[in-house]
């Protein structure tokens, strides 16, 4: 099963064969911080010797110097921990995009309607970085567009003087509330049906983090145009949505090697897809029609 | 429908709780949904249902382990 859904030591190890072999999802910048030559001393120590002068205590030397090697500790204590639970390799991979890729998805997103080829490109059985292959999903674009809709909630409801900062939490608890509720639905769905595919937990995230971009726009739209033009945007971009997930997730969540499988599965994996897509614009009216009123 | 994340905890804890509440001899069985009743072949195809049975039986292990825990530590001897 070469597209055994890759958790854990299986895509790891999977990736660390490939990895000598795979392009750098990262350029390198690293050359960006030389040490400073000569008699220009770096800001910290100049920080240092200056707060030394201040309190002119040895005591304080030694305080510093165990508050710093207890916050390093601190770090790496927090970096095990996080990469127990998340493997940030895998996550880098979401965040590999580039401002081409970005523009071209946004349009994509809009405008689904031309795109011929929804194939995710591989280079050796490890998936292309978004940067490389425009149907590879990312986590980017739902950030910033979740990030986004919260700010503009915020001003949409200060427009209607029912702005308050408890209010934007709540907004965004909630939002985040329908996409982890989404994400475990999914999940629950391809456990069930038994899909075995590439589809990782991010995978799923990400696609439903791209209706955010769709929520953005109708809110936007109502608020420029009024209601009449907050309903036509959000049938726009709810069918636009619609379509697009259907043609994803169809090649996506099938497969290349359960194509010939049997005919009942096939069709359980079918419903899955139209109801994924059939409950976008459904949360998108949820989410946003009480900030356009 | 304002929604906190304190309240999806709630809400997932109290599904998962009533999927532990479904007894295997008294009630499972009785339906048909006992996991020692649905097992065909060792094909391809588990099927929806024989995987919904695995997921609470698994459900109702993993919270078995949960609550004798937490069941010790009050000093309660329920189950």
């Amino acid at each position: 099963m070469a597209y055994h859904s890759g958790y854990g030591a299986h895509g790891s190890k999977h990736r660390a064969r490939a990895a000598p072999d795979s392009p750098p999802l990262f350029d390198d910048t690293s050359g960006g911080y030389p040490c400073q030559p000569g008699g220009y001393p770096a800001p910290g120590a100049e920080v240092a010797f200056s707060v030394n002068h201040l309190l002119g205590d040895p005591m304080a030397n030694v305080a510093m110097a165990y508050g710093s090697s207890i916050a390093s500790h601190g770090k790496d204590i927090v970096h095990k921990e996080l990469h127990r639970f998340v493997s940030v390799n895998k996550l880098k991979y979401f965040f590999a995009v580039d401002t081409a890729y970005v523009a071209k998805k946004l349009g994509l997103l809009i405008f689904p309607y031309t795109h011929q080829n929804w194939e995710v490109k591989y280079s050796r059985d490890v998936p292309l970085p978004p940067r490389q292959d425009l149907n590879a999903p990312d986590l980017y674009i739902p950030t910033m567009a979740f990030i986004t809709y919260v700010l503009l909630a915020g001003m949409a409801l200060g427009i209607q003087k029912r702005f308050s900062p408890e209010v934007l939490g709540l907004c965004a608890s909630t939002a985040l509330v329908w996409v982890v509720m989404e994400v475990l639905a999914l999940l629950l769905g391809l456990y069930l049906a038994t899909v075995r595919s590439e589809l990782s937990t991010f995978h799923l995230l990400a696609y439903s983090g791209y209706k955010y971009v769709g929520m953005i726009l109708s809110v936007l739209t109502g608020l420029l145009f009024g209601s009449d033009g907050y309903y036509v945007a959000l049938a726009w971009t709810s069918s636009a949505l619609m379509y697009f997930i259907v043609r994803s997730l169809r090649t996506a969540a099938l497969g290349p090697d359960s194509v010939g499988g049997p005919a009942p599965r096939q069709r359980l994996q079918l419903y899955l897809t139209l109801g994924a897509a059939a409950f976008q614009p459904l949360i998108i009216y949820w989410l946003t029609f009480h900030l356009v009123r | 429908m304002a929604f906190t994340l304190y309240s999806l905890l709630q809400a997932a804890l109290l599904c998962v709780n009533a999927i532990g509440l479904l007894h295997e001899e008294r009630f499972l069985k009785n339906i048909g949904w006992g996991t020692d009743q649905g097992i065909g072949g060792f094909g391809e195809e588990p099927g929806v249902k024989s995987q919904l049975m695995n997921l609470i039986r698994s459900v109702r292990t993993v919270m078995r382990v949960l609550y004798g825990l937490v069941m010790k530590k009050s000093n309660i001897y329920i189950l």
